[in-house]
Parts: C-alpha cells; sequence; structure tokens
C-alpha cells in the first residue's frame, strides 16, 4: 500500500511540475483587464471583441454569470467585484444602487453628451432612479407573438394580421392545438413563459402592479384579477397553452435559453409570445429549416404592454472605472447598437438606430433575408410602457410571493381573484415591513403619502 | 524548560494552524450570524444597523410560511427509515461471499460520488410528468393492466402528499392526497442514500463482527433470521444509532439542492425547507439578521434532536 501512495505522490508531483510549464503566460501588454458579469449567450462574444477592438486600452472579458446579482453585490462590497455587471430589472437597480454596489454615473453621461431620452423609455427603471443614473441599457424588448409558418400552412390557416384581436387568436390557436390518445400535449397553439403574464395580460387588461408613487401593491384590481382569469382561461378554458405540468414538462434543464424557447422552435408550439431576442437561439443551425414570422399581440382591452431589457451597470468600487464608463459609452455609440441588432439580441437600445439613415439595415439584415418581420419588434416597443416597481419592497421578496401564490392559480388551486387578493396582501405587508426596517425609505414613504398617495395598509394601526 | 512543557508547547504548535482555521472560518462566523441574529442588518447602506434584539425571532414564529417550511423539512424526513433499512439490507447482501461483490459495491455507491446537481438534473427529466420514463412506464402498465382513468402522478409539478398537508398553512386538506413533489424528493433521497455512505459504515460494522458469534448461533441451530435479528442487529447497534444521529441532522438541514435545482421551492411552496428559505432570505432578499435567526432556530432544532437522540436513543446500544 505504501508504495500505491508514494507512486500517486510521485505522479502527482509530476503533473504539478507539467502543469506549471504549462500555465499561460502573463501578458504584460499594458492592457487594463475589465471584467463583466453578464450571461453567457453566445452572442456576448462578439459584443466584446468589437469593445476591445474600439478601445486598444482595455481588455473586457466575460464572468458568465446571469442571476448572480446577489454574489455580484457581497463581492462588489468585499473590494472584488466586476467591473460591470449587468441588472434585469428595476428590483435589482435597487438592490445595487441601495448597497452601495453602483456607482453614479449621472455625471459621466452628460459629460460624454449622452442624454436619457435617447433610450428606449421603458428602459428607464433599469439603470435610473430619480433624476440619477447608474449605468446604460444593453438591449430592450417588448412582447409579440412568434408563428411557425410551416405549422399555418400544414393546416391551412392563414397567418395573424397585425390587426387581430384574442378571439382571433383564440380560434386559430385551438385549431393548431394537437393531442394525443392520452389527451397529452403533440403541439400547443399558443406557448409562453409563465412568469411574463403581467406584461402581457395585466397590461392590455388594464391593470397595474402598484400606485404611481410605488406606495401600494394595487395588482388584486378588477382589470389585474381579469388579466390573470384571461391567461388562466386560455390554459384552462380553451386549452390553447399549457398548463402547469405541460410547462414542466417543457422546461429545460437550465443554461442559456428557456424551455419554451426550444420547444417552439422545435416545432412543438404553433405560435408564441416572445421577443426579438429569441432568435440568439433559433438562428441556430439546430433550427434550420424553421419558417419564422412574428405579428403584433393581439388587441386586448387596452392597447399596453410592458417592456423591459437588460443594463449594465459600473461597479462603484472598480478599480477601472474609465475603462468601464468607456464601455458605457459603447453602448450608446453606432458600433454597439447596429450589433445588437444585428445579432438580434433583442433590439439596441438607443432609439435613433432604428429609424432613418439607419431604417433599412435595421428591418432588412442582409444575412437574414428571411427576417421580414423586423418593424414588429420595433412597433412592439413603440407602445410599451415601464414595467412596474416599488421603491419600497424588495423584488427578490415580491418575486418570491408571486411565484408562490400564482403557482396556485396556474395548478387551478385558486382563482384568479383569490390568488391576485393574497399577493397583494403580502406585498403590502411586505412593504409595511420594509419601512419598519428602514428609516430613509420611510421618510420618503410619508413625503410620498403627504402628496396624496395611497398607503399599503387599511388601518391606522398597521401603520409601520 | 522541562520535558512536559515542551511537549506540550510542541502539540500546541501542531493544533494552532487547526485551531487558527477552526477559529477564523468556522467558530467566528458561527458567532458573528448569533450576533447578527438580533439585528436588522439587510447590507444596505440606507438602513442604519440597529439591535433589534428578540425582534427577529418573534417575528419568525408568527409567520405561517415557517411553520410550512419547518413541516416541509420534517416531511422529507419520513423517508429516513426506508433508506436506513435499505442501507442496512444491502450491507448485509454484499457482506456475503458472493462473487464479484466488489462491482456491486461500486456499482450501489456510484450515486455518492456522482455529481449531486447532475443527478438531481437527471430525476428532473425522469419525473417529467408528461414524457418522463417514470411516467411513460407507469402508463403502459397501467394500460397493459387494463386499468381504466389512471392519471399518472404530477410529481415535482404537484403540491399533493401521502399525509394530505395542505399548500396555504400547516393543515389537513382531504383534495391534497396523492403522490406530489414532496414525496418526489423523498424518493429521490432513498435511492440515493440507501447506497451511500450509511451502506458503507454498515459493511465496515458487520466486518468488525466477531465471527465466533455466528459459529455460537450456528452450534444453537440459529437461522439466518434469527442470527441476523440476535447477533448483527445488536452487533450494529452503535452503527445505527451514528447513522441515526447523523441523519437526523442531515434531514434538518436538508433540502437545498433539490429546491435550488428541481423546483425552485415549489410548487407553492411545498419544497422550500429551511435551509432553502435562509438562503433565499440572505442571499435574495437581503436580510442578513433574519435569517441568521432561521439559522439559529435550525441549529437549536439540530441540537434539540440531537439531544433527544443522545438521551434515549443510546439505551439501545449495548456494546
Amino acid at each position: 500500500m505504501k508504495y500505491l501512495f508514494l507512486g500517486s505522490f510521485a505522479a502527482m508531483s509530476l503533473l504539478s511540475v507539467v502543469a506549471w510549464l504549462w500555465r499561460p503566460a502573463v501578458t504584460d501588454d499594458g492592457k487594463i483587464d475589465l471584467v463583466w458579469v453578464s450571461d453567457d449567450n453566445p452572442v456576448r462574444r462578439e459584443q466584446i471583441e468589437l469593445f476591445n477592438r474600439l478601445y486598444p486600452t482595455y481588455r473586457l472579458r466575460l464572468d458568465p454569470g446571469q442571476g448572480t446579482w446577489e454574489k455580484v453585490i457581497v463581492q462588489c462590497l468585499a473590494g472584488v467585484g466586476p467591473d460591470l455587471f449587468d441588472c434585469y430589472n428595476g428590483f435589482q437597480l435597487m438592490a445595487y444602487v441601495r448597497s452601495g454596489a453602483a456607482l453614479d454615473v449621472t455625471e459621466a453621461w452628460a459629460e460624454r453628451g449622452m442624454k436619457l431620452d435617447e433610450v428606449w423609455p421603458c428602459l428607464t427603471p433599469l439603470f435610473a432612479d430619480g433624476d440619477r443614473i447608474y449605468g446604460h441599457p444593453d438591449n430592450t424588448h417588448a412582447p409579440a407573438v412568434w408563428y411557425n409558418k410551416a405549422l399555418f400552412d400544414a393546416a391551412g390557416i392563414p397567418y395573424p394580421a397585425p390587426d387581430w384581436t384574442w378571439d382571433d387568436c383564440i380560434e386559430i390557436a385551438r385549431k393548431l392545438t394537437v393531442r394525443d390518445a392520452r389527451d397529452r400535449p403533440v403541439q400547443f397553439g399558443l406557448m409562453m413563459a409563465r412568469l411574463e403574464w403581467p406584461a402581457v395580460f395585466l397590461a392590455q387588461w388594464g391593470g397595474r402592479m402598484y400606485t404611481p408613487e410605488g406606495t401600494r401593491c394595487i395588482l388584486d384590481s378588477p382589470e389585474g384579477v381579469a388579466g390573470l382569469q384571461f391567461a388562466m382561461d386560455l390554459i384552462h378554458k380553451y386549452r390553447v397553452m399549457p398548463n402547469w405540468t405541460e410547462e414542466l414538462a417543457m422546461a429545460t434543464a437550465g443554461g442559456w435559453g428557456m424551455g419554451p424557447i426550444s420547444m417552439f422552435g422545435a416545432g412543438r408550439g404553433a405560435m408564441a409570445i416572445g421577443g426579438r431576442w429569441w432568435l440568439c437561439m433559433l438562428r441556430n443551425k439546430d433550427y434550420k429549416g424553421l419558417r419564422l414570422g412574428a405579428v403584433t399581440l393581439p388587441k386586448g382591452p387596452y392597447d399596453r404592454v410592458f417592456g423591459g431589457g437588460r443594463s449594465t451597470l459600473v461597479n462603484a468600487n472598480s478599480k477601472h472605472i474609465e475603462g468601464a464608463l468607456c464601455f458605457l459609452e459603447y453602448m450608446h455609440g453606432e458600433y454597439w447598437n447596429q450589433l445588437i441588432n444585428h445579432q438580434a439580441d433583442a433590439l439596441g437600445p438607443v432609439i435613433k438606430y432604428h429609424y432613418g439613415e439607419y431604417e433599412a439595415e435595421f428591418l432588412h439584415n442582409p444575412e437574414h433575408p428571411e427576417e421580414d418581420y423586423n418593424a414588429t419588434w420595433r412597433t412592439a416597443l413603440e407602445k410599451a410602457e415601464i414595467t412596474e416597481v416599488s421603491p419600497y419592497v424588495n423584488g427578490q421578496a415580491v418575486d418570491r410571493v408571486m411565484l408562490q401564490e400564482t403557482d396556485k392559480a396556474w395548478a387551478n388551486l385558486k382563482s384568479a381573484r383569490e390568488t391576485l387578493t393574497d399577493v397583494t396582501g403580502k406585498v403590502n405587508r411586505e412593504i409595511v415591513e420594509v419601512l419598519r426596517r428602514d428609516p430613509v425609505l420611510r421618510s420618503r414613504y410619508y413625503q410620498d403619502l403627504a402628496r396624496g398617495a395611497r398607503p399599503a395598509w387599511d388601518r391606522e394601526e398597521d401603520a409601520p | 524548560m522541562n520535558t512536559k512543557r515542551l511537549t506540550t508547547i510542541t502539540a500546541l504548535c501542531f493544533l494552532m494552524p487547526n485551531f487558527l482555521g477552526f477559529c477564523i472560518f468556522t467558530l467566528g462566523p458561527v458567532l458573528f450570524s448569533l450576533g447578527a441574529s438580533f439585528t436588522n442588518w439587510n447590507l444596505m447602506k440606507t438602513v442604519p444597523l440597529l439591535w433589534v434584539w428578540l425582534d427577529n425571532y418573534v417575528k419568525l414564529f408568527q409567520q405561517p410560511e415557517f411553520w410550512l417550511y419547518f413541516v416541509n423539512t420534517g416531511y422529507l424526513m419520513l423517508g429516513m427509515p426506508i433508506a436506513i433499512a435499505g442501507s442496512l439490507l444491502f450491507a448485509v447482501l454484499l457482506s456475503q461471499k458472493l462473487r464479484g461483490v466488489v462491482v456491486y459495491r461500486t456499482l450501489f455507491y456510484l450515486p455518492s460520488f456522482t455529481s449531486g446537481v447532475a443527478l438531481l438534473i437527471l430525476w428532473k427529466a425522469l419525473y417529467n410528468p408528461t414524457y418522463g420514463p417514470i411516467n411513460l412506464f407507469l402508463e403502459r402498465l397501467s394500460d397493459s393492466l387494463g386499468v381504466a382513468g389512471f392519471q399518472a402522478p404530477e410529481w415535482l409539478a404537484s403540491t399533493k402528499n401521502l399525509l394530505s398537508l395542505g399548500y396555504e398553512r400547516v393543515e389537513l386538506v382531504a383534495g391534497q392526497f396523492g403522490l406530489g413533489a414532496r414525496d418526489a424528493i423523498i424518493i429521490m433521497g432513498i435511492w440515493t442514500a440507501v447506497g451511500g455512505g450509511n451502506m458503507l459504515l454498515y459493511l465496515a460494522g458487520i466486518s468488525n463482527i466477531p465471527s465466533d458469534l455466528y459459529e455460537a448461533a450456528d452450534i444453537d441451530g440459529a437461522g439466518t433470521w434469527t442470527k441476523f435479528r440476535h447477533v448483527t442487529w445488536p452487533q450494529l447497534a452503535p452503527t445505527t444509532f451514528f447513522i441515526v444521529i447523523m441523519s437526523f441532522i442531515g434531514g434538518l438541514q436538508g433540502g437545498f439542492e433539490q429546491a435550488r435545482v428541481m423546483t425552485l421551492g415549489g410548487p407553492a411552496g411545498t419544497t422550500t425547507t429551511l435551509s432553502y428559505y435562509i438562503y433565499t432570505k440572505a442571499f435574495e432578499e437581503f436580510q442578513i439578521g433574519y435569517a441568521s435567526s432561521i439559522a439559529w432556530v435550525l441549529f437549536l432544532l439540530v441540537f434539540g434532536v440531537t439531544m433527544l437522540n443522545w438521551r434515549f436513543g443510546s439505551r439501545y446500544v449495548n456494546y
């Protein structure tokens, strides 16, 4: 046995020497290294290479970490954070700002001649709070409907027209939903990631998440309930969208990309509510031959939709703030916006690169002449409203409540009204809890109340 | 300096690196978390750090969701006796003089040295309610047996469970009887545990039982079951005692990986355990103080259960 141990030790020592000899040489080319925490979307490489070419002083590299914003905050506060990191919603922005991880870049924007009204308005909550700016948006999107032309052609159904209604959509989706002898879905008429219901149904039915100041959750309004009810009807009454179990069945194991995209790409769905960014996956050779069309959402009671996107913020403790600011400048410019539009990583964040002299290139990508629907995504974005957030509640807590409670609606365990009453009650109680803990927010909250905003509580004794 | 003193100093020098590491990386954070549990610390610079003393604990016990997650944690431990019994059965079988026994031992131990996340993703695919092999098999079986109207379980998508526990609060709800996410996790846990470390401990325990006890039993005419009942089982009592204690500790702290990888704590929070609750509160909602209080309640729970085990379980350990 001792020879075995000695042999193993000798082998490992030898391998260590070999590894040491093969270690990559430290490049001392005078470049400043920048680290960007973003998702591992394959298009990220080209975006980084372009920056490195345009700004040769810096060498940007990706630290893939989608959804690891908690870790980023801890790293930033500990002084070992990345120089740049992504932010996916207003909740995260507030966490970054209030933890001191995000740098205020308002002055840097002004110095570089960048203006807020040059970017799509629905992106503002991702990188700005009040009159302060903390980063720059990367891309933007608003939902529309993808459709699989082959499945429509096979069923002899005309493609949806831009002025269609939800009744039209249900009728088409019913014809295109196919089930086997066991009533298992083989093909769905319509698909959607469940968590996206507020962007479509809450918006189109006129509901709101919060009062304008964010002081009270009002998700349980009759409009909100009607929106959720309609989404539930698509699943349980019309049976054209996957139910809870069926969606789980379609979920992929993880990694970049989502279940509905791969299932839609595989021809298991005739239509899907999604974004232009789906093309990042659907252009892949795995989906070669897929003939796609896109049309704006069916008309609902209100002509509204919530838009979104992604932004990149600067670490307040970064040692290379100037380099990080160069990256923000890059994202505001022509090269980045054209690249995003070309890659179909949703749409570029700056409005002007979709119109005027840039319009022809945006609408007709010579490398992808079959993509004749780019105007659809721009139209969707033109009417997109800001996804509502409240500064008075932790977005993660809201997400957890929303996920946990709406599970019961999707599973038909609770009605839409019961579900949203529960969500609203819990979110409002969470607001009160936050105010109890945070005197700065409490003071700001009472200022809003003094200006006529509605409180999160109904009885005075529940006030924080 | 006398020899005794020199020996002591030498021993302390050898112990020091480990002791320092223990203080810095274990004891320090543990005491720090105890202190944090009495504060409102939430990582936000705008929130002044205040001592809130027992507020976090009071709030915790008033939260219905805490009790729901506590019950979830306990429910997931229901598979523990089956897992321990399975480990014992496998150990007894693998301690026989069989041809290729080493191969069998390796195969049974395979789940223990396979990547945990890979296993969880594999099981998630197996439990797929529509296309998963388990339900496809059950459906084929029901077809071949002619069972009319058979509905395969929805596994990870279902709030149902074998004790009819509700999904809103700690209560029994008639319509909740069935196989659901919690049961799916238990079944997977049993599969992982039967051939794992417990089986190795039992194998080691069995190999340490003096052969003359079996010889004496043979002379007395004892059969296989009698020998197991009156020789093997009592001789394995210290091993069983150790395994039970470790399983309780592991069970109370468990459920995090499954929730994180397979269910995100759902559906409707039914697979959220105390450890996953600590994670969401600390690292998603940044309520570090509150999360620390949950961690300390969990610690006290583990400590209490372990003490009870020592107090009452050790009665059955005679060797």
